[in-house]
């Protein structure tokens, strides 16, 4: 497998002004992550909300430009550019946003939405977009003959799957999903999940699932990255992670999934501020296991295929049993068996 | 359901806004008002019963009667007649002074909002600092700058009303900037320019369209201002400004002179305003959502 995406040292940071408009510091958004995703895989990056990960989701489109390092995007270095060569570039990435109800341009019809990729990249010619928006609505479960229709016409979960069939429209190599379920409703979610999943492996797409439900990325992820205040503190193939974590902080994320049985110590108190993030491991603060080396040095990410960033891997208490499949996991199979049965879509409720 | 049933090609936005303005009797009153006055102005050769040019010795400042219902003016030209034609020149001086003014604000103010930076500084400054100065003085000054003409009057007008829709449509497209509709917009590959006139535009025309109709009612009274002071529409030549300005010297004797085209400009001013106000009630973002 090559990689498709290679991240190299990240950074980002947004500029905190104070009243008067003076610099007053910097949220380290995203500080110095290093990450490959190769092709055909589905990489899903986890952590709570503030972390960082919806950032590193648009660095790696370059839709933000990063502070320090480097996108490479099938060998060719994004952040290096022109506007116009990265704008012909977006045909080969897209983005799926988390709010379906923001991401449409409300003055714009189904069908010119979807159209709209393929005539920026002059994918099918004129005639033929017609028929390429229908065969794009009937992939995603919509009738084709809702293309007239207008983006308020439609509920969250409908008005989701006409933004990932914009997204599939120029046939891209490389989707990044933000939270592309996490505002639907619960029975949605599933449909959406098992859509995705079925598109990724029919486009053999690249994908990138930007979330913080451990359900979902159970369910589609091969590999994970943990993220924690800009930096990435677990990484590796997807079960070893759920199942088998080396960082406190996965472990804590992983025993907070509600119907979890397995009780890990719980993590205290909140985030702290990406505004002046501890020194050290920034987890010391609400690591049950801190040392006072954690407090002052900054532990690397180790190498291998099941990488951490811990100064106590191989000393940690051993993790508490799980049970092999969580109930998050299990509630969410159960729902999609209930919705994998009917087939076609109904059409648009009245 | 049944899932044979034709599907309608769906309701556009710019539909469900017209159907709103519709039930709004106030704004639709209004329009039926300016509507009128525009027939007016388009018909003046049919409809008006008198040439306003066509002085007369024998009918000097005579007051309303059947063959002159709103009566005769100094040079003893018909009222009527010249209000009608009138209405030519204060709804084009209206509505070509505030097309120019949205022509010229609302790209300055898209790259503005849009390009921010040191673009919309100095775009912003500007503008700032010619909304500092009150709309008639300035108006008046580039007017004066410009020599007495009707379209040099417009021109004025046009150049005085732009800043307003320059910080309407920078605020609009700073708002817009932030969604997710148009971070999707260039994740597709949009270029600027598309981004700024496909999909940032359409959705800032309805409060562009709002403050374009009070914009104006306001340009026909500034019209009516600068004829009045001799600016705008010159003798003979009829504009209810410049019938107001010949006809201050009579106000005691013969009051009908200054009434009428007084009272005129203040019914389609008016009209704009109530058309204006049940556009904005119609297209309220608020409203728009489901």
């Amino acid at each position: 497998m090559t990689a498709l995406l290679e991240l190299d040292g990240l950074v980002k940071r947004f500029p905190v002004r104070d009243a008067l408009g003076r610099r007053a510091g910097a949220v380290h958004a995203v500080d110095g992550v290093s990450l490959s995703v190769a092709e055909g895989e589905v990489l899903a990056i986890v952590g709570e909300s503030g972390c960082g990960k919806s950032t590193l989701g648009r660095l790696m489109l370059n839709l933000i430009t990063p502070d320090a390092g480097s996108v490479r995007f099938a060998g060719e270095d994004l952040t290096r550019l022109s506007a116009a060569a990265l704008r012909a570039r977006r045909r080969d990435m897209q983005l799926i946003f988390q709010d379906p109800f923001a991401s449409l341009d409300p003055r714009m019809t189904v069908e010119q939405a979807i159209a709209e990729p393929l005539r920026l990249h002059r994918i099918v010619p004129r005639d033929q977009e017609r028929a390429r928006v229908a065969d794009l609505l009937a992939r995603v479960g919509l009738r084709p003959e809702l293309a007239r229709r207008w983006p308020h016409e439609f509920s969250g979960g409908q008005r989701q799957r006409i933004a990932i069939a914009r997204a599939l429209a120029s046939r891209p190599r490389l989707i990044v999903g933000d939270e592309p379920v996490s505002a639907l409703d619960v029975s949605v979610q599933a449909q959406v999940i098992n859509l995705l999943s079925d598109l990724i492996r029919e486009f053999r797409l690249t994908f990138v699932l930007i979330s913080h439900d451990l359900g979902v990325v159970r369910h589609v992820a091969d590999r994970v990255a943990v993220m924690y205040l800009g930096r990435i503190v677990e990484e590796g193939p997807a079960e070893q992670v759920l199942t088998a974590p080396l960082h406190p902080y996965t472990r804590a994320l992983l025993a907070a999934v509600p119907g979890h049985g397995a009780k890990a110590p719980p993590i205290e108190g909140d985030v702290p501020s990406p505004i002046a993030p501890p020194p050290g491991c920034r987890f010391h603060t609400r690591c049950p296991f801190a040392e006072d080396r954690c407090r002052v040095t900054v532990p690397e990410l180790s190498a291998g295929p099941h990488r951490v960033a811990c100064h106590l891997t191989g000393r940690l208490p051993p993790a508490p049993p799980r049970p092999e499949r969580a109930a998050g996991g299990e509630r969410l199979r159960r729902l999609q068996s209930f919705f994998r049965a009917p087939g076609p879509q109904p059409g648009a409720q009245p | 359901m049944s899932a044979t049933a034709a599907i309608p090609a769906g309701e556009s936005p710019t539909r469900r806004a017209i159907k709103r303005f519709l039930r709004h009797r106030l704004a639709v009153f209004g329009l039926i008002i300016v509507v009128l006055f525009v027939a007016v102005a388009l018909l003046a050769p049919l409809i008006a019963p008198y040439d306003p040019l066509q002085t007369s010795w024998s009918r000097i400042r005579k007051p309303p009667s059947w063959d002159h219902w709103m009566g005769t003016d100094e040079n003893g030209r018909d009222v009527l007649s010249r209000v009608i034609w009138g209405a030519r020149a204060s709804l084009m001086a209206g509505v070509i002074s505030v097309l120019g003014a949205l022509l010229l604000g609302v790209p300055l103010g898209l790259l503005a909002g849009l390009a921010g930076g040191w673009t919309d500084a100095i775009i912003s400054r500007v503008a700032d600092a010619m909304l500092s100065v009150p709309f008639l003085i300035l108006a008046i000054a580039l007017a004066a700058f410009l020599g007495p003409a009707l379209e040099n009057a417009m021109l004025a007008i046009a150049i005085t009303a732009s800043p307003v829709f320059v910080r309407l449509s920078r605020g609009m497209a700073l708002d817009a900037k932030s969604t997710d509709w148009i971070e999707a917009a260039r994740a597709l590959g949009n270029p600027p320019w598309r981004i700024a006139f496909v999909h940032v535009l359409p959705n800032i025309i309805p409060p562009l369209l709002v403050q374009a109709s009070l914009a104006i009612a306001e340009a026909i009274i500034a019209e009516a201002a600068l004829s009045f002071l001799g600016l705008g529409m010159q003798p003979p030549n009829p504009s209810w400004g410049s019938m107001l300005n010949s006809s201050q010297r009579f106000l005691t004797q013969a009051p009908w002179l200054s009434i009428f085209p007084g009272l005129t400009i203040m019914i389609v001013v008016l009209a704009f305003n109530l058309m204006g106000d049940g556009l904005r009630d119609a297209l309220d973002p608020r409203a728009e959502r489901r």
